[in-house]
């Protein structure tokens, strides 16, 4: 009978905000129903569990509902037997003890513990078996993202950011999982709730009800006023904290910069603005929030008093029970409550199914394709050919028109060009990870796109500049490119590319786990990791980026070491930044912004005073005397 | 955590909600009393004027309970965020005005996450505390104390509910927090996983391990989804027990009450009240509770917090700095050693060297070799521990560092731009610069070409961090900034590797043609023989050691570092 709820229900508020009525609004789904009953299909396999689930919801709500009122005869016999003993002792007949009848209000306690019995062990079982449902939905939910990812063109990779896939593969998940969870269950409970709780209210006393509904139109102005208010100061509050968070982590990653430019008392000016502005929103929204429990709470003592008035009165007067008072009290503060509920469910549900769609969204994006081209195989002693072939990455104007160039085995080919050429277009095409909008390219005679994906990587190993190793150790990520490798092969591999002897210097050796930072190794080690682990899958044509990245002037004599060696007896693609490797190249495509614009040998494109002759120029220019 | 609190929070706001929270206890607690003396007085004896009196008495005491919280809220909400307002602009002071030495103890998105993730936490605890945590213990106290008086001899029940309150929450605790952090390291391996399959998606088909990549994310998959469905299981027990407990103390309290009323030491209103004030109990347990699990929470933040507090200032202020010379340009190393905070070993030994006016210094040396920390020592960002560096002929030791930054002009290793329009960037070292020096500046660093293709040019926005330009544009822009500034010195900290030979030649010929570099020196920091080459000066510098000092051609000659690293740059033949 506590009307005081405010104590339970005031949830913390994290900097996102509560969720339902006083937070942010939520995302709205493009279609709805669509998404809805795919998701369902997800949970189809739970069928069963689901109904029983929702059958137990529905018992265990309404013997919720009904415990008031039957706990409520209880009192009614006290009262009665009060009364009756009262009436005695005025009729001037002692009484030790009124005559309560203990016998009725035993039966009477033993079914509403029944009842509590029930009520707490199938809210345990839906409990039970949501856990399960919501999981294991999210799991085959999870897995298939997964999967679709290794068969989604890597163009999708290129034009998506890392961050919005993984929030979709983590928040929108989570988000999911939550509402499987918890909110199914409580959009039935709180309809029959609903339901039962004003059956019970008419059942009682159809007067009483009627003042119990008079509430309801005060309580919806109370959410319709300060709702948007609050939900106006909470979206204030996260765009405030959003700027300044992005001022906090320009000012600290330029800490350097700040400094050496005096400029602290100008960022801290306008940190200060903007701190000011944080605060002005987030304390009224706080407060906002804050204070739609307490007004419910009013509304709902007011309706509380004028049931305890009206029918104090009838009972008083002997035309209600005590009992049936007392229940009905109680059901007054169980009747505001699923209205509430309901209104945050639907936000919640809105975002949820928001989040699946996004998930789906994914899940729907075309697939690579597998169609063969009719190219007849030739017959050729070329390793790899490039027949006028045509190339431009989607949407885009062409970058490469009707390009021939032919790789015979053993033969190195260098790709140069300034930074931001594309000289990375060449790889992709070669490793199949776009295809050509015209032309072909073969492999031993054969169009690439009439081999599968899996076949044509077999016959290349790729190091890029961008050191990828997994999470792992590092003998596992030396097998990663052959994990048919043997132990002696692999410790080969890690000799022939300097592994070995700084990985034996290591505490665990080879079982050392890299961690996603790498912070436990150098730079020019991982580099070296991802040379061995070429040589591992000893491929016949090599791809190779040889950048310098920041290494030492050891390592760095290393990491050339191992190229070479790995380079030696295998055709090769190398995006070159050395001048001995491209002089030593047998072709030397040249690219500058994304097209090729010059192929022959260094002496070739000297004799033509080009692109690279000027670019081979400018690069020793200063230094001639070298 | 009282220690970052204390002076922050403003008590005059927390003593009026706790006051405001005082008076809405004691009205709410009043409130059941009075239902039972209208069930009592009123129903009981069937008067109907004293039940509307009593109502009168009840809306009354409703509107002074929502008046009250209200008081409370408005005081929570403004001393907590107000805190938080306090705490981040603290934490940013003293984080803007650390040195090197202190940075470098903490990153930056540890620093980040301090100055806003945790001060939310700090920020929301305190909200709780004053609006429900404190309530918690004075209701509890309150409602005890009122249901004594109601009946005392049933308070007894509270000795078998409140230790079966606390089993069961404890209980559950017990067996869910070990696994809640399990759950948090399994989602961290789920979303690695996930994330290692985005960023090495080219690696991960090169070599064809598709198929591995989804048995490690499915074994990830299983092992979070089974811990994740223990971990609800348990926590879907406290719902369904705490219920009970609660619905078991009201059967508890009809059946005893039913027995002292039929024994006349009980009246029929105080069975009710005294459940509401059971109630009362049990919920303020439960808040109570809540305290264990957010005061560990809080206090971490607190103490990472403190941490930054705590970190006292290396660069020792000096009481009457000197006077910099304006004019002469010059720079100078006298036998610098430096030692990083707390290391064994001499990070830089034995530095010399003096540049004056219009004269280029580079430095070369590979990775880890000590080029940075040396040029650091330049703006004291670090101070030396022995030997003098002196600017324009004064030492650096004697200047404050405000004064040395208006001297100094740096371009970091990394670019950083900062949020405004490239214009606002420009202006960072010179506020009042004309756009003809600004487009001079962009001429220079090679940036006036794209600048110029730039809708809005000079007016073009800058997101955060730059990250609409790419990397070379943005250490040209970076460049370009450095070259509005007036200084006596110019710092190139290995700006010039993200561009290509062509840009880096063009950029160095200009930078050489320029007259206001002409009046001061540059120093160039360079991975490069071709960009250091045309130095007056060339320190090649190994493990802290400057082991050559010279131009391109003495050393070419004589020295065995700088030979090595033209050797491993400009390599003739092969070597296999």
């Amino acid at each position: 009978m506590a009307k005081d709820k405010e104590t339970v229900s005031s949830k913390p508020v994290g900097p996102k905000g509560p969720h339902g009525n006083a937070g942010p609004k939520p995302e709205k789904a493009k279609h709805f129903w669509k998404t809805v009953r795919r998701l369902a299909s997800y949970m189809s396999a739970y069928i069963w569990g689901i109904i029983i689930v929702l059958i137990l919801a529905i018992l265990a709500s309404i013997f919720q509902v009904m415990t008031p009122k039957v706990l409520g005869q209880a009192t009614t016999e006290i009262y009665k037997g009060f009364m009756t003993g009262v009436a005695q002792q005025k009729a001037g007949i002692q009484v030790d003890q009124f005559p309560i009848d203990f016998e009725a209000i035993k039966r009477i306690i033993f079914v509403v513990f029944l009842m509590y019995m029930a009520s707490a062990l199938f809210s345990f079982i839906q409990q039970f078996v949501m856990t399960r449902v919501s999981q294991r939905t999210v799991y085959k939910l999870r897995r298939d993202l997964k999967s679709k990812m290794r068969r989604l063109p890597i163009s999708y990779y290129d034009q998506h950011s890392n961050g919005d896939i993984m929030s979709r593969a983590i928040n929108d998940m989570d988000n999911i999982a939550g509402t499987l969870q918890q909110s199914i269950t409580q959009v039935v409970t709180s309809t029959v709730t609903f339901v039962g709780v004003l059956w019970m209210m008419f059942s009682i006393s159809w007067k009483l009800t009627l003042i119990a509904l008079a509430t309801i139109p005060l309580s919806l102005i109370v959410v319709g006023l300060v709702a948007p208010s609050s939900q106006k100061f909470f979206a204030r509050q996260q765009k405030s904290l959003g700027l300044l968070n992005n001022q906090v982590e320009e000012n600290y990653a330029g800490h350097v910069v700040v400094k050496s430019f005096n400029h602290e008392k100008d960022a801290i000016a306008k940190f200060d603005a903007e701190n000011e502005i944080l605060y002005k929103a987030s304390w009224k929204a706080q407060m906002i929030s804050g204070i739609i429990m307490p007004l419910m709470t009013l509304i709902n003592n007011l309706g509380y008093v004028l049931i305890a008035m009206f029918g104090g009165i009838q009972v008083a007067n002997g035309g209600i029970a005590l009992g049936n008072i007392q229940a009905f009290l109680q059901y007054m503060n169980q009747f505001s409550q699923p209205i509430t509920q309901l209104a945050n469910l639907a936000n919640t549900i809105q975002a949820t199914v928001a989040s699946a769609e996004r998930i789906f969204e994914v899940i729907d994006e075309p697939e690579m394709n597998d169609d063969p081209v009719d190219i007849p195989d030739i017959q050729t002693d070329d390793k790899v050919i490039l027949d006028h072939m045509d190339f431009g990455y989607e949407g885009k104007p062409l970058l490469m028109q009707d390009y021939n160039l032919n790789v015979k085995p053993g033969e190195m080919i260098a790709i140069v060009g300034p930074t931001g050429a594309g000289k990375t277009t060449v790889i992709n095409l070669l490793e199949r990870f776009y295809e050509v909008k015209g032309g072909s390219i073969k492999l031993d005679g054969r169009d690439i796109r009439n081999m599968t994906r899996d076949d044509v990587r077999s016959h290349y190993a790729m190091v890029l500049q961008d050191t990828w190793l997994f999470t792992g150790t590092i003998y596992d990520n030396l097998k990663y490119s052959n994990q048919d490798a043997s132990h002696e092969e692999i410790i080969a591999a890690a000799k022939a590319a300097h592994v070995d002897s700084f990985v034996r210097q290591l505490p665990d050796g080879y079982d050392t786990v890299l961690n996603e930072e790498a912070s436990n190794i150098s730079q020019g080690q991982r580099q070296l990791i991802t040379i061995a682990r070429a040589f591992v899958a000893d491929p016949e044509i090599l791809i190779l980026d040889e950048a310098t990245s920041s290494v030492d002037t050891r390592t760095e004599v290393h990491i050339q070491h191992a190229m070479q060696r790995l380079l030696k007896n295998r055709t090769s693609f190398v995006v070159a930044h050395r001048l001995s490797t491209i002089r030593d190249a047998d072709k030397i495509i040249v690219m500058n912004e994304g097209s090729i614009v010059e192929t022959g040998n260094h002496d070739e494109l000297m004799a033509k005073d080009g692109f690279y002759a000027d670019l081979y120029n400018s690069q020793f220019a200063g230094n001639v005397a070298m | 955590m009282f220690k970052i609190v204390r002076g922050r929070l403003n008590i005059w706001q927390v003593a009026g909600s706790i006051l405001f929270m005082i008076v809405q206890v004691i009205a709410s607690l009043y409130l059941p009393n009075i239902t039972s003396d209208i069930v009592n007085n009123g129903i009981a004896k069937g008067e109907t004027g004293y039940i509307i009196n009593a109502g009168m008495k009840m809306i009354f005491v409703s509107v002074l309970t929502v008046l009250a919280s209200v008081g409370n809220v408005f005081l929570a909400s403004q001393a907590s965020q107000g805190l938080g307002q306090r705490l981040r602009s603290d934490l940013f002071r003293k984080v803007l005005y650390f040195s090197h030495d202190e940075f470098d103890a903490f990153d930056t998105s540890s620093l980040t996450t301090r100055t806003t993730n945790d001060v939310m936490q700090i920020q929301n605890v305190i909200v709780m505390m004053l609006r429900m945590m404190i309530m918690a213990p004075i209701m509890l106290i309150g409602a005890s104390f009122m249901a004594y008086q109601k009946n005392g001899p049933m308070t007894k029940i509270f000795l078998i509910v409140i230790p079966a309150l606390i089993i069961v929450v404890g209980g559950v605790m017990y067996f869910a927090v070990p696994l809640f952090k399990a759950m948090q390291k399994k989602t961290d391996r789920l979303n690695l996983i996930f994330r290692e399959g985005l960023t090495g998606v080219r690696v991960i088909r090169a070599f064809r391990q598709d198929t591995f990549e989804q048995n490690r994310f499915k074994d990830a998959n299983d092992d979070y989804t089974n811990n994740a469905i223990k971990v609800y299981t348990i926590v879907a027990m406290m719902v369904p027990f705490v219920t009970l407990i609660m619905s078991g103390t009201n059967i508890g309290i009809t059946w005893l009450g039913a027995h002292y009323i039929a024994n006349q030491t009980m009246q029929v209103g105080n069975l009710i009240a005294f459940m509401t004030y059971a109630m009362q109990i049990l919920m303020s347990f439960m808040i109570l509770s809540l305290i264990f699990v957010l005061i560990p929470r809080a206090s971490a933040s607190a103490a990472r917090i403190q941490e930054v507090f705590a970190k006292e200032s290396q660069i020792d202020t000096v009481a009457k700095p000197a006077k910099i010379k304006q004019g002469e340009a010059s720079l100078e190393f006298d036998d610098v050693n430096f030692r990083y905070l707390g290391a064994e070993k001499l990070a830089l030994t034995n530095i010399n060297f003096k540049m004056d006016k219009g004269q280029t210094l580079a430095i070369i040396g590979g990775t880890g070799s000590g080029k940075t920390t040396l040029i650091n020592l330049i703006p004291r960002f670090y101070d030396s521990e022995t030997g003098t560096v002196m600017i324009n002929g004064t030492d650096v030791k004697a200047l404050n560092t405000e004064d040395i930054n208006r001297q100094v002009s740096m371009v970091p290793q990394k670019a950083v731009l900062f949020k405004g329009t490239i214009r606002s960037n420009m202006l960072y070292g010179k506020d009042d610069a004309t756009d003809d020096e600004i487009w001079h500046a962009l001429e220079i660093a090679q940036a006036d070409g794209f600048v110029k293709d730039l809708e809005k040019q000079l007016d073009a926005p800058v997101e955060q961090g730059g990250d609409n330009f790419s990397g070379g544009q943005k250490q040209r822009l970076a460049i370009a900034r450095a070259l509005v500034k007036d200084a006596s010195i110019y710092v190139f900290d290995d700006s010039f590797s993200a561009l290509d030979f062509k840009t880096d030649l063009n950029l160095r010929t200009a930078l050489k043609a320029d007259e206001k570099i002409k009046d001061s020196v540059v120093v160039i920091v360079g991975q490069r023989i071709s960009t250091v080459a045309d130095a007056d000066e060339i320190l090649v510098i190994d493990d802290g050691n400057m082991v050559g000092l010279g131009t391109h051609d003495e050393l070419k000659e004589n020295n065995k570092t700088y030979q090595e690293i033209i050797e491993s740059q400009i390599r003739e033949g092969n070597d296999g």
